[in-house]
């Protein structure tokens, strides 16, 4: 329980920058949403005029852009970015930080197992995670009420839209974790989890735009595709079983690695 | 120079890795193209799309039926790649000393501290040139395939001396955060709150045309590939202001590195 409280201690501050800035990115972008309301109604009557394999060509046969959810959804993927990058940092951090920072030997003097450590830390993690899912809930039914309009738009899709935000922030949480104890040593936290993040995002993205699916397949940003999640008011079911077996895995390993892990200390 | 040879090795693999990623990106993307070359019924459905809508995927006054219209809709994410590399380059290659412990150690060298940075600098200046010179070459062979015109070429050329601004620009910055910020640890998440903070920027100055005006807040709207495909040519005023970005970040960077308090 100490273990937990400190860990949450010190992550505090930076699940509530995190929160912040993005519930201001949330207000920001839904706040031009009337300039684009016109440009919507157009796209999806040019939309319903193309041939299917073609919207399938360009990853758009899943964009719904009747009513505010389709703008919503293109928000969201910003939204995804930053929690990815969050639940990546808290990932790589969560145990190499006290390699960083030679507080390893001294964790590890405490009377309780390993895997006790491991279990604490993570659900310190999880806990400043779902504060920033409280926080992300909120700001979207607030801005939506208050940019939307008026408009109606299906509140169910965009429950199961929120809903899918906890299994996208263990998929990094748990990936970041377990590469962070695949390496040596983790020196700073920051180059890995942009390269993880901006890495799988920018394979969604070539691969979403353009051809038939193929390497995209293992980005997360697949398996949570908002444009999918909206017009179906489904997850997609395979991919995201994939995201599922990614976390499963890298728990399990994660705990067998940390508990047979060679620990550096400072003198 | 040793300061500067150390620096290079210490870097290599970093170099290594991205530029791993940026092949694999180029290998991906042009692979992709395949399905677009020569295609009008593509261009059909272009056409009809509004124009928002196109801005937001940075996908507007693109014929991606060629290699260089294709190319064109790429260069926005090497851009945000190289970037990347760049800054998180800058931010690390100061701070990194006061956390590996070793600040002590370079700052009794009998070098001045403004020339630790100049020679910092220069490593990173030619990682990023490395970097750089990796994606064109990588880009050149890949679309070797396409048989591409005089105009692919001479955009491929005006949009590597783009890149090479914007990652110069966030080089720069990055010295200036390892330099100036007080926590050695807060140098790196600066530098990406930056980055995230000005490629969503761009993303919102091209889904509204009333937000124009905020596009010299973000050095990815700077050179806008559509532009640069059409005219081949920079625009000055956006030059000259990258330039005075660059040279700010790097006057403020020796004059706060010259008076920094250690924490070691």
């Amino acid at each position: 329980m100490n273990i937990y409280l400190h860990e949450f201690k010190t992550k505090l501050r930076s699940v509530l920058i995190w929160s912040a800035s993005i519930a201001t990115l949330l207000f920001v972008f839904i706040s031009i949403y009337s300039g684009f309301a016109k440009q919507s109604a157009l796209l999806q009557q040019a939309m319903a005029n193309f041939p299917r394999e073609l919207l399938i060509a360009f990853g758009m046969e899943n964009m719904d852009w009747s009513n505010v959810l389709g703008y919503f959804a293109l928000v969201f993927l910003f939204c995804q970015i930053c929690l990815a990058i969050q639940a990546a940092n808290y990932g790589f951090g969560l145990v190499s930080i006290e390699e960083s920072e030679w507080t390893a030997d001294f964790l590890l003097a405490k009377p309780i197992s390993r895997a006790k450590i491991m279990t604490s830390k993570v659900l310190a993690a999880l806990t400043g995670l779902t504060i920033t899912n409280i926080v992300v809930w909120v700001s979207s039914f607030i801005c939506l009420a208050a940019f939307a309009s008026g408009q109606d738009y299906p509140v169910n899709s965009l429950v199961v839209l929120l809903l899918s935000i906890i299994v996208f922030q263990l998929v990094f949480l748990s990936v970041g974790m377990v590469i962070s104890l695949l390496v040596r040593r983790v020196r700073s936290v920051t180059p890995f989890s942009m390269g993880l993040v901006f890495g799988l995002y920018l394979l969604n993205a070539f691969g979403g735009m353009i051809g038939q699916t193929s390497l995209e397949i293992v980005s997360p940003f697949k398996h949570f595709d908002p444009y999918y999640i909206i017009k179906h008011t489904a997850w997609d079911l395979p991919l995201v079983l994939i995201s599922v077996t990614v976390i499963v895995i890298s728990v399990a390993a994660s705990y067998l690695l940390y508990a047979r892990r060679n620990i550096p200390s400072a003198v | 120079m040793n300061i500067f040879l150390r620096e290079l090795r210490a870097n290599i693999k970093s170099l290594l890795i991205w530029s791993f990623i940026v092949i694999v990106f180029n290998l991906v993307g042009f692979l992709k193209f395949s399905a677009y070359y020569n295609n009008p019924q593509m261009l059909a459905i272009l056409d009809s799309l509004p124009p928002a809508m196109l801005s937001a995927f940075s996908m507007s006054a693109f014929n991606l039926t060629t290699v260089a219209g294709f190319y064109g809709i790429m260069a926005t994410y090497f851009g945000l790649i190289l970037s990347i590399a760049a800054a998180m380059w800058g931010s690390g290659v100061i701070s990194k000393e006061e956390r590996d412990k070793t600040v002590e150690f370079s700052l009794t060298l009998p070098v001045t501290r403004a020339r630790l940075i100049t020679a910092k600098t220069a490593a990173m200046v030619v990682d990023c040139l490395i970097l750089l010179l990796i994606t064109w070459g990588i880009t050149l062979v890949s679309a070797q395939q396409y048989h591409p015109d005089g105009e692919f070429y001479r955009f491929v050329t005006i949009g590597m001396l783009a890149f090479l601004i914007e990652q110069m620009i966030f080089l720069a910055l990055g010295i200036f955060l390892g330099c100036a910020v007080k926590k050695h640890k807060q140098a790196g998440s600066i530098a990406v709150w930056l980055l995230l903070g000005t490629y969503f920027l761009s993303i919102l100055v091209g889904l509204n045309k009333d937000l124009d005006f905020l596009k010299y807040l973000t050095p990815f709207k700077y050179f806008d590939a559509a532009q640069l495909l059409h005219e081949s040519r920079l625009e000055m005023p956006f030059v000259l202001l990258s330039v005075a970005i660059i040279a700010a970040c790097m006057a403020a960077a020796y004059a706060s590195y010259a008076k920094r308090d250690l924490y070691i």
